[in-house]
């Protein structure tokens, strides 16, 4: 369980997130929507312990955040990771790299730490791809590379930011599929999304936020009035054929 | 048989400073950060004056300076919120300007700059040996013992931290060694030319193979070459050794852009 409660967060004078009082219970598919500038990455990075916390409180199966992550891994799949696409790795390598905090100094990575990289590589449907240099890749298979890196350590909790941005049409609804798979399976899923309509097929649990916070079950999701009237003229619902 | 041992020690030396400097190379050349050597033995040179001037132990003085200087300068930048390579430039220059005037002030003028500023090799004491031999070891050890931590921390380090990778750690005790590294081989490499030994073997290297144990040895090997090639020209030709070895590593780089270019 996630809960946040009276978070406040500004930069300077200029205020982003304002009273955000949220549970995300374990085993939901939540996703967050809102229009640009609204706080959603930032709501994201405070509860990964990437921006520190100014007002409020964020504990994470009952403890501080940043003590939780201290002692746990965390599944994570930013929206844009800067890397150099000459950098001598393969994409196992990235994969791999989600288990590199098991490693003591002088340690080598074990058969059995290269077979769960495996199964995490098969299981988002990567394996295939496993000794390419990242340079090689494309936007879609870097994508779930970086997807089995976040879930390769076990985290019971998966966010990512925006991971339809770098995937073509016909793959985002693959993308979804699979993220329900690992939800099924026990994942709690938090994802930022624009894509309301691929959304409603999957998610179980939609946050709507501008600065404040506005949350729905699935039952409300399709009511698109509720998320005109939350976000004004700023938002349109687009529906879009796959 | 002075000659002989005189001689033997100094190609060690070589041979041993190249090796230190060219393994940390492929971290340098990955992460970007070459400017850092050159900023180093340039602060380094206002160590050795301070040192000088005090009439205290040359390397320790030195190396305590360059270590304090550059967390000065991370502070710096953090607190004021500077463009850090900015803040480099200027620390830089300035030690080298604060370093030009000490020693012109003291009584110590005469001492040979040029020694420091392009190395002597032949001016390398057992001892000295003795000191390139551990930094080289150390180098090594430290190369092997953090590969992981390292390449992730090269890959990308905001990532690496989040993931729990002791990247911090490593990228301090990176810090330091390199910073030690720099100073215990500016006698053999001279405070200008240490810069060049700490990027050419792996931007030559990098022309050829992609993969990163692979690039780390060639780039000792290559090193290694370039130190006894270097050392043997310096010899017969009568120039400075320090400058053979950088000239002939620019010459392996050329032909492995020639090289890139043909694959």
């Amino acid at each position: 369980m996630i809960s946040i409660s009276e978070l406040n967060y500004r930069i300077g004078e200029h205020a982003i997130l304002q009273d955000i009082n949220l549970d995300i219970a374990e085993g939901e598919f939540a996703a967050i929507i809102g229009p640009n500038g609204a706080g959603k990455s930032t709501l994201i990075k405070l509860i990964l312990g990437l921006l520190p916390l100014q007002e409020g409180r964020i504990e994470i199966d009952g403890v501080p955040h940043l003590n939780w992550l201290k002692h746990h891994p965390m599944g994570y799949l930013p929206q844009d990771e800067k890397f150099d696409r000459r950098f001598p790795a393969t994409a196992k390598d990235i994969v791999l790299m989600g288990l590199a905090a098991e490693l003591k100094p002088a340690q080598r990575f074990s058969t059995s730490q290269k077979e769960r990289a495996r199964e995490a590589m098969q299981q988002t449907g990567c394996w295939e791809q496993a000794k390419k240099p990242i340079g090689a890749l494309s936007g879609g298979e870097m994508q779930r590379v970086m997807l089995a890196r976040a879930i390769v350590g076990g985290s019971k909790y998966l966010f990512l930011d925006e991971p339809e941005a770098s995937v073509d049409q016909a793959g985002v609804k693959n993308f979804f599929v699979l993220l329900k798979e690992l939800n099924q399976q026990g994942r709690t899923i938090i994802t930022i999304s624009h894509d309301l309509h691929t959304l409603t097929s999957f998610c179980s649990f939609l946050i709507c936020l501008n600065k404040t916070l506005h949350c729905h079950d699935k039952t409300e999701l399709i009511n698109a009035d509720i998320v005109h009237d939350f976000f004004g003229e700023t938002t349109k619902i687009v529906h879009k054929s796959y | 048989m002075f000659t002989f041992d005189f001689l033997i020690r100094a190609l060690i030396a070589s041979v041993l400073s190249s090796l230190s400097l060219a393994i940390f190379s492929p971290f340098v050349s990955l992460r970007r950060i070459s400017y850092l050597g050159e900023a180093f033995s340039h602060m380094a040179f206002a160590g050795i004056a301070i040192a000088l001037v005090a009439g205290l132990s040359g390397r320790l003085v030195t190396l305590i300076f360059v270590i304090v200087l550059a967390y000065l300068i991370g502070w710096l930048s953090k607190r004021y919120k500077l463009e850090e390579t900015n803040t480099i430039t200027i620390f830089l220059s300035v030690s080298m300007a604060f370093a030009i005037i000490l020693i012109s002030l003291s009584s110590a003028y005469a001492f040979d700059l040029s020694s420091y500023l392009f190395g002597n090799v032949l001016l390398v004491s057992s001892a000295d040996l003795i000191l390139v031999g551990i930094m080289a070891a150390l180098s090594l050890a430290f190369i092997l013992i953090f590969y992981h931590q390292l390449f992730y921390l090269s890959y990308n380090a905001e990532m690496a931290q989040f993931l729990r990778i002791p990247v911090t750690f490593t990228n301090h005790l990176f810090l330091i060694l390199l910073a030690t590294n720099i100073v215990i081989n500016l006698k053999a490499a001279g405070i200008i030319l240490v810069s060049a030994q700490l990027i050419l073997p792996a931007a030559t290297i990098f022309n050829l193979v992609r993969r990163l144990p692979v690039v780390i040895f060639l780039s000792a090997v290559l090193a290694i070459i370039a130190a006894i090639g270097g050392f043997a020209l310096s010899w017969w030709l009568n120039i400075p050794t320090g400058a053979s070895i950088v000239m002939l590593e620019f010459v392996f780089f050329l032909i492995s852009l020639t090289l890139r270019k043909r694959s």
